[in-house]
């Protein structure tokens, strides 16, 4: 067990005031919030700024843990509680603090902060006393973008945690979802008393199913319409022409006029996602694409075209200079 | 069936670590989260008529969950008042859907720059 510097981790002094440790209680805090901040050990330091902060604004605990800070520098190397050590009894029942307005967070707290000041009997008492809910659980469920079109069943497996603490290997669940038609990526299935199960009497938890909609290699999503990208040659595009394309309901033949620029939209309604609700749109979006290589011959006829055509395509450019 | 999947009543989502009944009332009451209909007599009844409902029929979607312990959380944890959360928790939804708006923008741009990803 390491000795935890509580004046180190808010960085105040020794001697600091209520008012200085709260104010660098409320700095760090807000910074490291995990409902704020995404790094990775955010939460980590939101968790040791709270439990630093919980003894030094309490006058009783900081006299004692001054204390310690006495016996814990002189002794190097692991710190170990001193022996006989009880902490202040009113710790024990640390209801006092929690229904302290703004008392702020009291949760898990390191293992040295339970033996100096006994937060460890709190947690313990309760799984005593009553049932215990068991954990919810959440899994990602990929979708492929076809299976949203219509209610489809899928399989999952999954492992439910042990509620005996740890003793008992997880138990292996399979079960068949029903996704509901429509399902957008992001969106989560509950399913009830899925979850682990309760101990002492106390309700299983439920599995919830974060959707995660596998990207298409054609088609993109916005809101409810689908979009996929349609390459054509630049003699297409002049032409215009008429073409099948793929949509997630099969194949449409789609005319394209003659004229058309890159990055046209043509909208196809009805032919997006659908939910109950509403009905997206498919659109087809125009992206003119060179071959890799000219032959001869039609480098010649572009040559013919170039010398022939007066079409200046940057002709914004010249019109502000 | 599938209305229960993706939505959990009132009292389900009391059950749930962290969430009690007052301080749902409370993200409700400052429009942090809104119900999306309410329960009555087993039946569902989407819509804004959420009003006239009592706070038991309440109906939520299944992802305001982690919207409402987010605002319990910083409210707290941080001790800052339920308009100030209602802020935090916007600004971080809106950025939320700007990261997911980025991903498809910047997908979707992939298939016509060349495939350097970097611009």
């Amino acid at each position: 067990m390491d000795f935890k510097d509580y004046y180190k981790i808010l960085g105040v002094e020794s001697d600091a005031d209520t008012k200085a440790i709260k104010t660098a209680y409320r700095k760090l805090a807000r910074k490291y919030h995990p409902d704020v901040n995404s790094e990775k050990d955010a939460e980590d330091k939101f968790k040791e700024v709270a439990e630093a902060y919980q003894v030094l604004k309490d006058t009783e605990r900081r006299a004692e843990f001054d204390e310690l800070k006495k016996y814990g520098s002189r002794s190097g190397g692991g710190y170990q509680t001193p022996p006989g050590w009880q902490g202040s009894q009113r710790s024990q029942s640390s209801q006092g603090y929690s229904n302290q307005a703004g008392s702020g967070y009291e949760g898990d707290f390191s293992d040295f902060f339970n033996s100096a000041f006994g937060g460890r009997s709190q947690g313990f008492n309760q799984s005593q006393q009553r049932g215990v809910r068991g954990q919810d659980i959440e899994i990602e469920l990929p979708v492929f973008l076809e299976e949203t079109l219509q209610q489809s069943e899928k399989p999952i497996a999954y492992i439910l945690p042990s509620s005996q603490g740890g003793q008992v290997p997880g138990i292996k669940k399979n079960l068949k979802v029903k996704v509901p038609q429509g399902v957008m990526d992001g969106e989560k299935i509950r399913l009830v008393g899925q979850g682990q199960l309760g101990s002492n009497g106390g309700s299983a938890g439920d599995l919830y199913l974060h959707i995660r909609v596998v990207p298409h290699p054609l088609f993109d999503v916005s809101g409810h319409n689908v979009l996929l990208t349609l390459p054509l040659a630049p003699w297409e595009a002049a032409l215009g022409t008429k073409i099948t394309i793929p949509t997630l309901a099969g194949k449409i033949s789609l005319t394209v006029p003659p004229n058309t620029p890159s990055g046209k939209k043509f909208r196809i309604k009805g032919k997006g996602l659908k939910t109950k609700a509403v009905t997206g749109d498919f659109l087809a979006i125009v992206k003119i694409v060179m071959p890799a290589k000219t032959s001869t011959e039609s480098e010649a006829l572009w040559q013919q075209l170039a010398a022939q055509e007066q079409f200046d395509p940057r002709e914004e450019w010249s019109a502000k200079s | 069936m599938s209305d229960i999947l993706i939505n959990i009543p009132f009292t389900e989502l009391c059950k749930i670590e962290g969430i009690e009944r007052e301080l749902v009332v409370d993200v409700v009451e400052y429009g942090i989260v809104e119900p999306i209909g309410y329960v009555v007599d087993e039946r569902v009844m989407e819509g804004r008529m959420v009003g006239q409902a009592e706070e038991g029929q309440w109906l939520f979607e299944t992802r305001s969950i982690v919207w409402i312990q987010k605002a319990i959380r910083l409210h707290l944890d941080l001790d800052i008042d339920w308009i100030a959360v209602a802020m935090v928790i916007e600004l971080l939804q809106q950025k939320s859907d700007l990261e997911k708006e980025n991903e498809r923008v910047v997908q979707l741009l992939q298939r016509f720059v060349d495939s350097e990803k970097t611009l």
